[in-house]
């Protein structure tokens, strides 16, 4: 019988061959090599293309960044609640919360040497306005109508009204803030925003900056020698293409690759045992969820809509889906997150209470069909164990697999005509308002089953222009219990966010993107 | 009406008209060939219409992916026009084959890379392995089904039946997850199936796009040796799904020529056996080489098969994936590919058949 | 044979029936092989719900990946399912593609190549260059195309491998009406006066259907190992329903961690079955064309 142990055995010493790195690899002590899904196709933050966001993070930093804190295991958490200066030094704030000045830090350059400063900030907004991408969306999410330069190193955002999410929103990737002076050389009468450029280069304030990009092979990156908190641990940073999860888990167990991306559950509890891998895991911000769209027969029953809750057995799903790994879900702002209210979900496994619900409802003999793509790892298994599950109901499931551009299509805000489907959001800004918003107002661009509650949009509308803290924490309270009762999320669970890096890395610190930061990262002695 | 007909009955060349005597003297192998040329055109365009209807037919949806995930309606509607997938079909299709004429292939929306240079990257991928592993099973194939021939009825011949009906019922695909499991997994013979070459090695310059030539020439015996290896199982897979049918139809060619009367003549006027066989290998030599040819552009589906399990990264795996996750420009370049290669190799196979075999340049 | 009028005929054919069999296997061997296997499959395919040891789509979350046992006897697969079962219920779709595509190919196949040997001219023209296009290109390729565009569905992917098999029948019935066009037999019939119609459907198309029945079993082979490959690929009917193709890709990831019975046994079976119907067509075609059974000795 063949042992995992005994086949990573076999399949290091097939690999350990006396090949050789790359000579310019040679410094292999400061050179992070990154076994990645693709190289990325294209370095534009409001232009999503495949691996964009990874590396985006890397090249481009915001005016603000969460503050860390060491939690009583040791570990080092970002703290969802605290904002501390980044590129910006300080800021004030007008009594009305409209009008905000950011004093930037002086002497930040880039890789190019241009120091940072206000007209950076403006064109960078500029642009994401102009394309009305995500980084419009993020502007409009945090109230911004206007952005100006008031002096060289203070920049002014005016903002339609109070907003708390406005600060957390500046430690996103986007808008970007770009160093103009080298941006401005490469914008043509047809290209103003040098998007063109932007596809094979950087030039950010950054920790790393792109230095060469072979596409569909690898892409390397250098720190920034003037970047302004100090050079990185590492120096270079290959982040190198490798498209099949088996071969990324070789790499690394080989030593050849030093950090990977994206691997299955599965995997990771095989290096969980493996001394030549390190695995670090949190919980994060995204649940795996099956979600009913109200508007949809026999969705628009909440009877019927509990008794799928109470029929469904987490614990079987942890156990074959997740490998273990997972934790259970009890609302849909995730528990890192404060003002998380997960006292409403009372959906315990209950078949009886699940049988008798739909005896009330009229449909003891329920039919109905659930939708899933191939985006997430577990969509099929979670679908095929909740078949099973469902029947011991008196539900008959049936699955029905679409393609991944469907699924989004379908979910898309023009079109929410899924009746039943599986899917995963992670909220990108650490706020309980935001990520309510994002996934249950009916105006959210990721409410994807069309949630549509009148009391609920009154409260995060209040909310969202609420000044006081405590009551803006228990306006969110209200909502997630409204949400979480109207039970149109059957939550699961938290899969968790695993790295897996070579064993004497350290630093990682697990952020809402999902993305770890080459420039937190360090070599144990 | 044919050329060579018009030529032995046309007047001396010099008082033909220019255009005429130019195909005259260019000799017949270049007229057939420019006159099969002139088929592949009106084929290409078809192949591709029908494509190009085909995956927009899928209603499957890119645009809502590259708008991001916080789009709005309005945003979904600028990227769609961007794309240019808001005309009508006809006018996408008219714009998309200007742009094919002058060599563009269009982006793959998918990783947003133009379609040419990723088909151009991966394609020696693909020609190696189809190239080394119909060889193969040629190579093997063909002294066998001959063999059988002679043999017929004896008992090499059944074995050799049984052994080709395995060939016909296995798939490829799942042979080639058992070799990897039991020359990689079990015994540790075989390399990690990881592509073309180790994930450690360098690899060479390119210069053909074949790792194995490119590190001879580079003199790069670990490249070269780790190239070599990566190659074994994959082509041995596909060639033992190739010798099948070569199997079959040498062995069914040898018999046709032993039944004609020339070779019962042959036999029975007492020629020796080594100038029989000799006589029937000339004679099949023909068919079986149109039916190689035939074998490997069929085989492009099945070598596709392989490049998947054995994470190869040819045009093959591009291909499979791009209409599996309805990547419309990727789909029609890859299509595009297929059939240029597919009537590239008939064309080849027919000029053979026609410099070798001058009866039938009378049809 | 045996004297018929002493004993009533179904007793004597019943108790020669060891003798007929034993005859059988001796003289057409891989004709008697092939319908053995084919038999079997098709015995497991009725009796299915009755001879399956568990629920084929009962997922088990605390037994996923156990090897085989006393309990699942195939081993289990990557949500708990038990492999023998889902081979068994298996075989029922692979019958359940594999017939109607066939009926579908020769239902558009031989009408078509009938009507173009018979009339010729331009209509044959055209079908000639449309099963020259189409042979052109990789048939696999063609079928996952359709499928990914059309939809997943049963019927669908019965209709799209039907239509891929179609120029087959179609070029096999039309040379075969070609021949048959100026037959003695034929020619006679027409001097008789016979109608065109009854000409075609009473004279030709008997005859024409000698060598499309005897590729139906080489084409169904055929059939039963794309829907496979589709599955495989991704295209195939929607799991969890138990079908070899679809079985074997997920077994493909357990491979290289070792869990090797999701992927073999699925694969056996198809390779079981496709030989049965490769010998049984193998066995026909030798029958009907005797001169590939013997060379000249």
């Amino acid at each position: 019988m063949i042992t995992r142990r005994r086949l990573g055995q076999t399949a290091a010493a097939a690999l350990a061959a006396p090949y050789l790195i790359r000579p310019a690899d040679a410094q292999a002590a400061s050179t992070l090599v990154v076994a990645a899904t693709r190289t990325p196709g294209g370095f534009d933050g409001d232009a999503l293309k495949p691996n964009t966001q990874n590396v985006v993070v890397q090249t481009y930093e915001g005016l603000t960044r969460y503050a860390t804190r060491q939690s009583p295991d040791g570990r080092v958490r970002i703290d969802a609640s605290r904002v501390e200066p980044h590129l910006a030094e300080s800021w004030t704030s007008s009594p009305d919360g409209k009008t905000w000045v950011f004093k930037l830090r002086q002497g930040v350059k880039s890789f190019y040497g241009n120091e940072l400063t206000s007209a950076d900030v403006v064109w960078g907004w500029e642009k994401s306005l102009a394309q009305n991408r995500t980084g419009a969306f993020i502007a409009r999410v945090s109230s911004v109508t206007k952005v100006e330069a008031v002096s060289r190193y203070e920049v002014k955002f005016t903002l339609s009204g109070p907003n708390a999410i406005f600060l957390r929103a500046l430690t996103l990737y986007t808008p970007s803030i770009y160093d103009s002076t080298v941006m401005k050389q490469h914008v043509s009468a047809d290209d103003p925003w040098a998007l063109k450029w932007l596809d094979t280069n950087t030039a950010g304030f950054g920790a790393y900056h792109l230095q060469s990009l072979r596409a569909g092979q690898d892409a390397v990156f250098v720190a920034n020698p003037n970047y302004f908190k100090g050079k990185p641990h590492f120096e270079r940073v290959v982040y190198r293409e490798v498209p099949s999860a088996a071969n990324r888990l070789a790499l690394i167990r080989a030593g050849q690759a030093q950090w990977t991306e994206e691997l299955t559950q599965r995997q990771i509890v095989e290096l969980q045992q493996d001394r030549r891998v390190r695995v670090e895991g949190e919980e994060g911000t995204g649940h795996a969820s099956v979600r009913m769209n109200p508007r949809f027969e026999p969705f628009n029953d909440i009877r019927v809509r509990q008794a799928i809750l109470f029929a469904t057995d987490y614990d079987a799903l942890n156990k074959s889906v997740f490998e273990g790994l997972g934790s259970q879900a009890r609302s849909i702002v995730p528990p890192m997150i404060d003002g998380a209210f997960p006292d409403a979900w009372v959906f315990g496994t209950n078949i009886d209470k699940a049988k008798a619900l739909l005896a009330e409802a009229g449909k003891p003999n329920l039919k109905i069909t659930v939708e899933y793509s191939q985006i997430f790892f577990w969509e099929e298994q979670l679908c095929i164990q909740l078949r099973t599950q469902l029947a011991r109901a008196g539900i008959e499931l049936e699955l029905k697999q679409i393609t991944d551009a469907d699924m989004r299509a379908r979910t898309a805000p023009n079109r929410r005509d899924l009746p039943f489907f599986t899917f995963l959001d992670n909220p990108i800004v650490l706020d309980p308002i935001y990520a309510l918003y994002l996934n249950a107002h009916s105006a959210g661009a990721s409410n994807r089953n069309g949630y549509n509650n009148p009391q609920f949009d009154a409260l995060i509308d209040q909310a969202l222009i609420e000044t006081d803290a405590a009551k803006r924490l228990q306006l969110a309270r209200d909502a997630q219990r409204l949400h979480t009762t109207d039970a149109t999320w059957l939550m699961t669970l938290y899969p968790g966010s695993f790295e897996a890096m070579a064993p004497n890395i350290r630093g990682w610190v697990w952020q809402p993107d999902l993305h770890e930061r080459w420039v937190d990262l360090t070599v144990a002695r | 009406m044919s050329d060579d007909a018009a030529a032995s009955s046309a007047p001396a060349p010099g008082s033909a008209p220019p255009r005429r005597r130019i195909l005259l003297a260019l000799g017949p192998p270049v007229r057939f060939l420019l006159r099969r040329l002139a088929m592949v055109t009106p084929i290409l365009f078809g192949v591709l219409l029908f494509t190009f209807v085909l995956v927009r037919l899928g209603g499957q949806d890119p645009v809502v992916r590259l708008a991001g995930p916080t789009a709005s309606v309005q945003q979904i509607e600028e990227v769609r026009a961007e794309l240019g997938l808001d005309k009508p079909i006809l006018m996408q299709f008219g714009i998309y084959v200007a742009k094919v004429a002058q060599g563009d292939l269009g982006r793959s929306w998918l990783n947003n890379r133009p379609v040419l240079a990723d088909l151009r990257q991966r394609l020696p991928a693909t020609l190696e392995l189809l190239f080394l592993g119909v060889g193969l099973g040629a190579l093997i194939g063909v002294p066998v089904g001959l063999t059988a021939a002679f043999g017929s009825g004896r008992a090499f011949d059944q074995i050799s039946r049984i052994v080709s009906l395995f060939g016909f019922s296995i798939p490829t695909y799942w042979l080639g997850l058992i070799m990897i499991f039991v020359f990689f997994s079990l015994l540790g013979l075989a390399p990690a199936p990881m592509g073309r070459i180790s994930l450690m090695a360098v690899e060479p310059p390119t210069v053909t796009g074949s790792y194995v030539i490119d590190s001879a020439l580079a003199r790069d015996p670990e490249a070269l040796w780790s190239a070599l290896g990566q190659l074994v199982l994959p082509v041995l897979c596909l060639a033992i799904v190739a010798a099948a049918p070569i199997i079959k139809q040498t062995r069914a060619i040898a018999l046709d020529v032993l039944a004609t009367d020339y070779v019962r003549f042959a036999r029975a006027s007492g020629l020796s056996r080594r100038d029989l066989r000799r006589i029937v290998l000339r004679n099949s030599l023909v068919p079986v080489i149109t039916f190689i040819g035939a074998e490997l552009a069929g085989l492009v589906g099945t070598s596709s098969l392989i490049e998947l399990v054995f994470a190869w990264g040819g045009a093959g795996q591009y291909g499979l994936t791009a209409i599996l996750e309805g990547d419309f420009t990727a789909v029609q370049g890859y299509v595009l590919y297929v059939t240029t290669f597919s009537l590239a190799i008939f064309i080849v196979v027919d000029l053979l058949v026609f410099l070798l075999e001058p009866r039938s340049r009378a049809s | 044979m045996s004297d018929a009028a002493s004993s009533p005929p179904a007793r004597s054919w019943l108790r020669t029936l060891p003798l007929r069999l034993r005859v059988m296997a001796r003289h057409a061997p891989t004709a008697f092989a092939g319908a053995l296997i084919v038999g079997g499959f098709a015995l497991l395919a009725l009796l299915a719900p009755l001879i399956s040891p568990h629920d084929p789509m009962q997922a088990n979350p605390y037994d996923v990946l156990k090897p085989p046992s006393g309990q699942f006897w195939f081993g289990t697969d990557g949500a708990g399912m038990d492999v023998f079962s889902r081979i068994i219920h298996g075989s029922r779709l692979a019958f359940g593609i594999a017939v109607p595509a066939v009926a579908v190919a020769m239902l558009i196949g031989v009408p078509l190549g009938l009507f173009a040997g018979y009339r010729g001219g331009m209509p044959d023209e055209v079908l000639l260059r449309a099963m020259d296009a189409l042979r052109i290109f990789p048939s696999i390729i063609l079928a996952l195309a359709l499928v990914a565009a059309t939809g997943k569905s049963l019927g669908n992917i019965i209709i799209v491998i039907g239509l891929v098999d179609a120029p087959i029948f179609a070029r096999l019935v039309r040379a075969e009406v070609l021949s048959l066009r100026h037959s003695g037999f034929v020619e006679s019939a027409v001097a008789a006066g016979n109608t065109r119609w009854r000409i075609l459907f009473i004279h030709i198309l008997p005859n024409a259907m000698r060598g499309a029945l005897a590729q139906s079993a080489v084409r169904l082979a055929w059939s039963i190992r794309v829907s496979a490959t589709l599955a495989f690929v991704g295209v195939g009917v929607q799991p969890p329903t138990p079908e070899w193709g679809a079985m074997i890709r997920q077994g493909a990831e357990q491979m290289v961690t070792g869990e090797w019975w999701v992927a073999l046994f699925p694969g056996l079976a198809l390779v079981l079955l496709v030989l049965g119907f490769n010998l049984l067509g193998d066995a026909v075609q030798d029958w009907l064309d005797p001169r590939r059974r013997t060379g000249v000795r």
